[in-house]
């Protein structure tokens, strides 16, 4: 485990505090942060309470109803922006996780693709569009394609898959919202042919047998980020020492969590029945699921704003946002990399020093030169070869 | 608890006909709630206010056509269900689908939306509906939901306490056959034995059925 130095961070104003999750994967830096004693050791006497649904997390925490909460990265950036919620200033200065999502397709499907003449399984959807043209020609159903919520990783990056191979997923296929806990099981009914969304679910298709992970969120972009710790920024203002101390916490659990050696007691805290509740198996299935998600590796939490500018590109794309909207400017208000520093000083861990990262250049580990020591960055390529280039925002 | 239930059949059979005096075309109210006992008392207490009230108590599957064929002009729907992520993502492809209530949240009333989500109701509702409407109907949405829960809560309290009986009568009975001894013995030795170990009489019957129970 990485040696912290003990921060002298300000007392935090206050000790109760209330944060929302959903229960998946990636809320485990908050559980883990409360269960290992790490909100305690930084002075925050914290309750966690288990939501339904984004809409539910957003609604709470917009209201005061919850301090803070994990969110998918596109819910502060569309609060913040009033998109389809209301018009709320969010902020974000931990990132929670890299990887640990992927696309999974029914058995039908694949047999349908199966049955085309080359291989056009991976890694782009060619296959899918050869399909979708032979369904068109043959006046056939559509195909219906789902996602976890419209702000979501999962949505940009399916998106992003099927663009790539000339696929319109406003056109060309159906394209709706399935809460990922009903995934598997709309697909063994057939009322979808295929989805975008985080582990455990696409896992769960499989053990089931119900269809195939085809592509990793991590072969579409390696190392992609997903879900934030975001809080309001009314908030955020109020209670600067207490933001620092979550922050402070959280990158203490996400070290503990990217530990092998914690992989079983993670798992296990994690099935608690006030958590996961037993969605993950104890078997060696799940130990791989935490080896791709990386919390604390290759700086996993650094609120990088160059990932914030690629979501507001990709919600560019599939017109959920004007082209007139300046989106460096919102990128700089919602993510803040300035607290990371400052929690990661004062805990001794070598850190980025600059705001934003080209992507799409590094086929694999690459030193960053940070603060407190070089930083060991992981590869960032997108499948098809593209590159990202925020222009030294 | 048959007071709390009385209470409940008087309030829902007291309809303020009022509020349909105000308005003609009544508001087409959908209500989402897997929960089929709360639903038919929220149902009705929006009947009585005169709302067409549409129920729908199966899962997310169909969700998205019977919104569409239903063409609601708001939606209550439970704050914990998944299933408002699906009608979010139908607002963002059509404007006729009601919006989350939230976003109304500076216009109208915050304290009625704070206590309704608090109640663990939320709200869909189509642009142009006046804030009254919301507020009235969210109001009834939250009260029922309140009463529903503290409904549920007696209700558990209730159960725990028969669980309860039946275990003394339990432990009981086995100390009668294993000691015979009468039945105001057995009891007392209960007692005796729940007062010096400072426990409840529940945790020492639990103790001694399994203990008993062994034996037989």
């Amino acid at each position: 485990m990485t040696l912290f130095k003990t921060p002298q961070l300000p007392n935090p104003e206050r000790s109760e505090i209330e944060l929302g999750f959903l229960p998946l994967l990636d809320c485990a830096p908050l559980v883990i942060a409360k269960e290992k004693g790490f909100f305690a050791e930084n002075g925050l006497a914290v309750s966690l309470s288990k939501e339904g649904s984004w809409a539910s997390i957003r609604d709470k925490v917009v209201l005061g109803l919850l301090d803070g909460a994990q969110m998918l990265a596109g819910i502060p950036l569309a609060s913040t922006l009033g998109l389809n919620s209301p018009k709320v200033a969010m902020v974000t200065a931990f990132n929670i996780g890299l990887n640990g999502k992927a696309i999974t397709l029914s058995n039908a499907l694949l047999n349908e693709l199966d049955q085309l003449s080359t291989d056009n399984r991976l890694p782009t959807a060619e296959g899918l569009k050869q399909i979708i043209q032979k369904r068109k020609q043959k006046g056939e159903a559509r195909l219906t394609l789902a996602m976890v919520y419209h702000y979501s990783t999962h949505n940009y990056l399916l998106r992003y898959w099927l663009s790539d191979a000339g696929i319109d997923p406003d056109k060309d296929i159906n394209l709706i919202v399935v809460p990922p806990q009903q995934m598997a099981q709309s697909m063994k009914k057939g009322m979808i042919d295929g989805y975008c969304a985080g582990e455990p679910w696409n896992s769960v298709a499989q053990m089931e047998q119900i269809g195939t992970p085809i592509i990793s969120g991590y072969e579409i972009w390696n190392n992609c980020p997903d879900k934030v710790f975001a809080v309001t920024k009314t908030w955020a203002d109020n209670y600067p020492a207490t933001h620092k101390a979550i922050i402070c916490a959280l990158i203490m659990a996400a070290d503990w969590l990217d530990q092998p050696q914690h992989y079983n007691e993670a798992i296990e805290i994690l099935n608690q029945p006030d958590y996961l509740d037993n969605t993950l198996q104890t078997s060696d299935n799940d130990r791989p699921l935490l080896r791709q998600t990386h919390f604390f590796k290759y700086a996993a939490g650094y609120p990088w704003r160059s990932h914030a500018l690629w979501f507001l590109h990709q919600m560019q794309q599939c017109q959920q946002l004007g082209q007139r909207v300046d989106l460096k400017a919102i990128a700089t208000q919602v993510y803040q990399p300035e607290i990371f520093r400052e929690v990661a000083t004062q805990l001794g861990i070598p850190h980025p020093t600059i705001d934003c990262k080209p992507e799409g250049f590094h086929n694999s580990e690459w030193i960053l030169q940070g603060n407190a020591g070089a930083v060991t960055m992981g590869s960032d390529l997108f499948f098809n070869g593209a590159t990202f280039d925020p222009n030294g925002c | 608890m048959a007071q709390f239930l009385l209470k409940l059949l008087i309030s829902n059979m007291n309809p303020q006909v009022l509020m349909t005096a105000t308005h003609t075309t009544p508001e087409r109210v959908l209500v989402i709630d897997n929960d089929a006992a709360r639903s038919a008392l929220l149902e009705q207490a929006l009947r009585d206010q005169g709302y067409d009230v549409i129920c729908r108590l199966e899962n997310t599957a169909g969700l998205i056509n019977k919104v569409e064929q239903i063409k609601p002009d708001i939606i209550i729907i439970e704050l914990d269900s998944p299933d408002r992520d699906v009608l979010e993502h139908m607002a963002t492809l059509n404007s006729h689908i009601p919006r989350p209530v939230v976003m109304f949240a500076e216009e109208g009333d915050t304290e009625t939306i704070q206590q309704a989500i608090k109640a663990g109701v939320s709200a869909y509702v189509v642009n142009g509906m006046s804030a009254d409407r919301i507020q009235s109907i969210m109001s009834v949405a939250a009260a029922r939901f309140r009463e529903f829960q503290a409904l549920r809560n007696e209700l558990n309290d209730v159960r725990t306490e028969l669980e309860d009986r039946k275990q003394v009568e339990q432990a009981k009975r086995l100390i009668m056959k294993h000691q015979k001894c009468t039945e105001e013995q057995a009891y007392s030795s209960i007692r005796k034995l729940a007062m010096d170990k400072g426990e409840p009489m529940t945790k020492v019957a639990r103790n001694i059925i399994s203990v008993l129970e062994m034996l037989d």
